[in-house]
């Protein structure tokens, strides 16, 4: 390709649209340590004191505390039950496969917000809405398929002789699963976890149905915000943001190169 | 399966589909996809014909929610209002968040060296992992009167062109579109990849410029990805509350009026009345919508195909 006009362009457009879709990171971390009480310029000097407020009034981060229980619950339980029909999907057949997958994926197509006053609906029968208990059940329902299909992705890879192998030299089916399948499987499930972690960390409109008085990081962030304008919220943002770069990062270490295929499979 | 000791293996050779780990590995998602999810939504539909008596929602097979809200669709309540402002505001996000991602996705496939484009891809899909609920407050930080643009604008001395725009359904689409570039660069960056670069070769070698190529290959064989891309992005803008309550304050100016977007009517008119079986009806009527516009979307799509085919 000899360089031309639309090369540049390109570039060009790419450049402007990083700038738009990282402005908001970057505001929202530069003002977390401004003293500024309305973020905006000339900048005021460097401070501390917003992440001060934040600990000393502590609703926020004990909401944050709400999160890291049922996020990693909720990311836990959608990874196993994901191994367990990864397996199941990729060695059998049965009728009804593609209806049951269908069924995965649906929740994710389903915009949240019906999908919150349905559990909402059900949960309030059942005296359960308005607890952590609720939002753990519902997030399991909606990173399932994420973890479903990173994990089926993985096992893709797996060539059947491995299990076969070990089903020769007299392993049973249990022992095959556990010694052969499962480790091979890691890498995915662990790229799984993070990426159910992920969706479930950031949900917003099911947990505002169902938690109530026991909020998760973004309902409560949702009700500080309405409110009015707390430049803490830079600074939980801040950290926030640093959870997620760490889970990206982790992310990208495991993930990509399932993607890009660097597998020692398919010899 | 029993197996005969002694006897060769040879049944363990061919995967054995009758094993029970079958149905045993199977029933946790079955049963909590049942349980939480068929169930809530079979539910969904089924309490929008509740009634309500003394607060408390009441099992009843009445059209009585529907008949309410139809019957102030375009007046006191302004449901029907609200629902054409989505679908204007969703209309628009989708081919404006489509266009924008669609080049980015060709810059990164076409203008970046090769080896370079997987953290090109990277970077764009980062913002992603960071809270959506925090990306809209930090635009409205961004937007506001007094806020991170217009500041500098006055610093600079062209306090003149101050943008006003917090608060009008102008700001719920940006905050849509910072939410759906990722994803929608990520499925069109797939499916650009797709195309085979000998086609595109060849047009050039045939004669045609760096547009025709465009517009003859390019464009046509990753109609897919687009149609996939614009069919998320509404249905992701007509379900989204938070960018309309948050950036657009709730009821955002636009060509249509000063009205709030149907998903931010069904929060308001939850958190308001806390009446669970009209708002089961509300977002009832929204699965119908959902389904009616896509299917109208596809059957448009199909015939512009067979204009041009």
């Amino acid at each position: 390709m000899r360089a031309n006009p639309w090369i540049l362009l390109g570039r060009l457009w790419l450049g402007l649209a990083y700038a738009f879709m990282f402005l908001p990171l970057v505001v929202l971390v530069l003002f977390s340590f401004q003293k500024n009480r309305f973020p905006g310029f000339p900048l005021q000097g460097w401070t501390l004191q917003w992440y001060d407020k934040l600990f000393t009034d502590g609703t926020l981060i004990k909401a944050l505390g709400n999160t890291l229980i049922v996020s990693p619950a909720a990311a836990s339980v959608a990874t196993v039950i994901a191994f367990l029909a990864a397996y199941a999907f990729n060695r059998f057949t049965f009728r009804g496969k593609t209806t049951f997958l269908a069924m995965v994926t649906l929740p994710i197509l389903i915009p949240p917000l019906i999908l919150g006053v349905g559990f909402l609906g059900l949960l309030a029968r059942l005296h359960l809405s308005g607890t952590l208990f609720a939002v753990f059940l519902t997030h399991v329902v909606l990173i399932v398929a994420p973890a479903l299909a990173i994990i089926q992705l993985r096992l893709s890879q797996m060539p059947a002789s491995l299990e076969e192998a070990a089903w020769d030299l007299g392993a049973t089916q249990w022992q095959a699963v556990t010694r052969i399948v499962l480790p091979f499987a890691l890498p995915g499930i662990l790229g799984a976890w993070l990426l159910a972690f992920t969706f479930s960390f950031d949900e917003f409109i099911i947990a505002w149905f169902v938690s109530g008085f026991q909020p998760t990081l973004p309902v409560a962030i949702y009700s500080v915000l309405v409110a009015a304008i707390d430049p803490s919220l830079n600074a939980i943002g801040t950290i926030v943001f640093a959870i997620s770069c760490l889970v990206l990062v982790g992310l990208e270490l495991v993930l990509l190169p399932l993607l890009i295929g660097k597998s020692e499979s398919r010899s | 399966m029993t197996t005969v000791p002694g006897a060769p293996s040879s049944k363990y050779m061919k995967t054995p589909n009758d094993s029970p780990l079958k149905v045993w590995f199977l029933a946790p998602l079955a049963i909590w996809l049942t349980v939480l999810f068929l169930l809530p939504l079979v539910f969904l539909l089924w309490i929008g014909f509740w009634r309500v008596e003394n607060f408390q929602a009441v099992p009843d097979l009445s059209l009585g929610n529907y008949q309410e809200i139809f019957a102030s669709f375009f007046s006191r309540s302004r449901y029907g209002l609200a629902l054409v402002q989505s679908l204007w505001v969703a209309a628009t996000t989708a081919v404006f968040a489509v266009v924008f991602s669609y080049v980015v996705a060709l810059a990164i496939a076409f203008a970046v060296p090769a080896r370079w484009q997987r953290l090109a891809l990277l970077v764009a899909i980062a913002p992603f992992w960071s809270s959506y609920v925090l990306r809209l407050y930090s635009w409205q930080t961004i937007l506001s009167r007094n806020g991170v643009i217009n500041s500098i604008l006055k610093q600079v001395g062209l306090s003149e062109y101050r943008i006003d725009i917090i608060y009008t359904q102008v700001a719920t689409r940006i905050g849509l579109i910072h939410y759906l570039a990722p994803i929608l660069i990520v499925i069109l960056y797939v499916s650009i990849l797709a195309i085979d670069r000998v086609l595109i070769e060849a047009a050039r070698e045939l004669g045609a410029t760096r547009w025709q190529a465009f517009t003859r290959v390019i464009l046509p064989l990753s109609r897919f990805g687009l149609m996939t891309a614009a069919s998320f992005a509404v249905i992701v803008s007509l379900g989204d509350a938070l960018s309309g309550n948050l950036l657009g304050g709730g009821a955002g100016a636009s060509i249509i009026g000063k009205l709030p977007t149907y998903a931010g009517m069904i929060m308001s008119d939850y958190s308001s009345s806390t009446n669970l079986p009209r708002t089961s009806a509300l977002a009832t009527i929204l699965i119908a919508v959902m389904v009616l516009t896509l299917a109208v979307g596809f059957v448009l799509a199909d015939k512009a195909r067979r204009r041009i085919g």
